[in-house]
């Protein structure tokens, strides 16, 4: 991995660095068809994500950044290279991955509360342990008057909600998520952006997350991961500052602060290069 | 105009308009008749026999039986074997239609058969069908599975097939193994093309029956009217006819309304 420089890499006396990362994607190529010949989606990414680290990879469209979650997620299998949880061979999905899917991919014919139950139901989870942490998650999502609704009563921004309650509750060790807020209303966004960040903060979630937005990659990431054109590569990372006051705050706030607006160019121009060179 | 003016005073929406519509051509239908008929006699009795006319044999094969059985006692063993040959079709139709589209291996294996079974009409069962089971229930059960089956495996394996992989990925992701992704996520999915499939096989079925009780049987508002014929009784032709077509209607909107229980997910979706 080639970590950027003249970049002060914040936490580095994190003592989960010597242990093995949480998730790591070692060496991912993916084709598309068979190799040589289908599509080349990705090529040889690696992506480590330390316990507690929130990464984000930002790529142009295209770029095989989704393939990336799928194949860490354990949906779909690389052409080439592994996928470790704690240094092992991840297998395939279970609960300690859970997924927020762009499209939110909530369950149609299920209420609020079912498709939140859903994973822990699944996983044998005792039923009074599903009440208390379906409580919880609607208490924190703000969905409690919500909970016999169906999705298709809901905004979107309330079914994002509902998607991420779905898989907080598992309470994954890893969580990964795919272009969250790509489907939402700007406004909803930056609400739920700000949730996402402040959730982060309190809870120490490990999470992969993938975006397009260069602004959400800069507000929420620890380290970002900029990505090539297809077939996708790791073309650059860049160690953000951890424990800043910007940060803590409203994004628009942050987006006026000096640092944020130094590595929001930075990344910018890294992702535009790949837009442009056609 | 007014319905423009209604409609905005919220007072007729859509589906009164439609059931308005509906009332005025069916009045109108029954003008022509009484027209053509009582008023005018514009149409010999022994062709179309007015409604008062049709009305009296009505009430007359309600109260004295005809060929057997009074009217209800021939409505209810036409729904008999109504009710058994769409049931099997749908026990058996809808899961062969769920497996065809949930395992490619079997809709492969077994295509070929039901491509062929259903291009045969299900009237050309009607001989095999007195064969194998004689002048019984089973013979126009047998004719209306024939009829009803199609439609539940191409609906109910359209439907499983439409399921969007993103839901099977989430069930995945969130711990469910096939069986559980099947029935906790891909039925109730596909159950909307599953339920028109449904629909679909009752009125066929209902078409299919009255055509094998023309045939076969001494019971049923097929036979009743093919009696109708044998006796020269046009008005008892006329009541079985009007007879078959209401249970029809009531029979589809029976079903369309019990959607709405059955899928309460849909009452939002539209």
């Amino acid at each position: 991995m080639e970590q950027s420089t003249g970049k002060i890499a914040a936490d580095n006396t994190n003592p989960a660095m010597a242990a093995p990362a949480k998730l790591k994607l070692c060496n991912i190529s993916k084709w598309f068809g068979s190799e040589g010949e289908g599509v080349h989606a990705l090529d040889d990414c690696s992506v480590e994500v330390q316990k507690g680290e929130f990464i984000v990879v930002v790529g142009p469209s295209g770029c095989g950044k989704s393939t990336l979650m799928t194949v860490g997620a354990g949906l779909e299998n690389p052409t080439r290279g592994e996928v470790l949880v704690d240094g092992k061979p991840a297998g395939p999905p279970g609960p300690t991955r859970s997924v927020v899917f762009q499209k939110f991919a909530l369950f149609p014919s299920e209420t609020v509360e079912q498709n939140i139950k859903f994973g822990l139901q699944m996983t044998g989870v005792s039923t009074a342990e599903q009440e208390t942490r379906l409580a919880e998650q609607l208490r924190i999502m703000g969905l409690e008057q919500f909970r016999k609704s169906y999705p298709s009563e809901l905004s979107g921004g309330m079914q994002q909600r509902v998607a991420i309650a779905r898989a907080l509750v598992m309470q994954p060790e890893i969580l990964l998520m795919d272009e969250p807020f790509g489907a939402l209303d700007a406004q909803t966004r930056t609400i739920l952006q700000e949730e996402i960040q402040r959730l982060h903060r309190e809870k120490h979630y490990t999470v992969l997350f993938i975006t397009h937005s260069v602004e959400e990659a800069v507000y929420l990431g620890d380290s970002v991961v900029v990505m090539t054109k297809r077939p996708g590569r790791i073309k650059r990372v860049i160690n953000l500052p951890r424990d800043v006051v910007w940060k803590t705050g409203d994004i628009e706030l942050a987006a006026e602060h000096s640092e944020f607006i130094e590595f929001r160019r930075e990344i910018w121009g890294l992702v535009r290069e790949e837009i442009v060179s056609i | 105009m007014l319905e423009e003016r209604l409609e905005r005073m919220g007072i007729v929406n859509d589906r009164g308009k439609a059931a308005a519509y509906g009332i005025i051509s069916l009045t109108i239908l029954l003008i022509l008749w009484v027209c053509a008929t009582s008023l005018f006699q514009w149409i010999e009795p022994r062709v179309l026999p007015s409604p008062t006319r049709v009305i009296g044999q009505f009430a007359w094969i309600l109260t004295e039986p005809f060929s057997g059985l009074r009217l209800h006692g021939h409505i209810l063993s036409s729904l008999e074997r109504w009710g058994w040959g769409v049931l099997t079709a749908a026990f058996i139709g809808i899961p062969v239609g769920v497996f065809f589209a949930w395992n490619p291996w079997f809709k492969t294996f077994l295509n070929p058969v039901f491509e062929l079974i259903h291009f045969i009409p299900p009237f050309a069962y009607i001989p095999l069908a007195v064969l194998w089971f004689g002048a019984s229930t089973a013979t126009q059960a047998m004719v209306v599975f024939v009829a009803a089956f199609p439609a539940i495996v191409i609906n109910s394996q359209l439907g499983v097939a439409q399921v969007q992989k993103i839901y099977i990925d989430a069930a995945r992701v969130f711990g469910a193994n096939q069986y559980r992704t099947l029935r906790r996520v891909v039925l109730p999915a596909a159950a909307p093309s599953i339920y028109t499939g449904l629909r679909i096989a009752i009125s066929n079925g209902w078409m299919a029956l009255v055509g094998a009780e023309l045939v076969v049987g001494k019971v049923g508002l097929g036979f009743m009217i093919a009696q109708g014929q044998e006796n020269a009784s046009v008005a008892t032709i006329f009541v079985g006819v009007i007879t078959i077509g209401c249970l029809g209607v009531l029979i589809d909107t029976l079903v369309q309304r019990s959607e709405r229980y059955v899928l309460p997910w849909r009452r939002v979706a539209g």
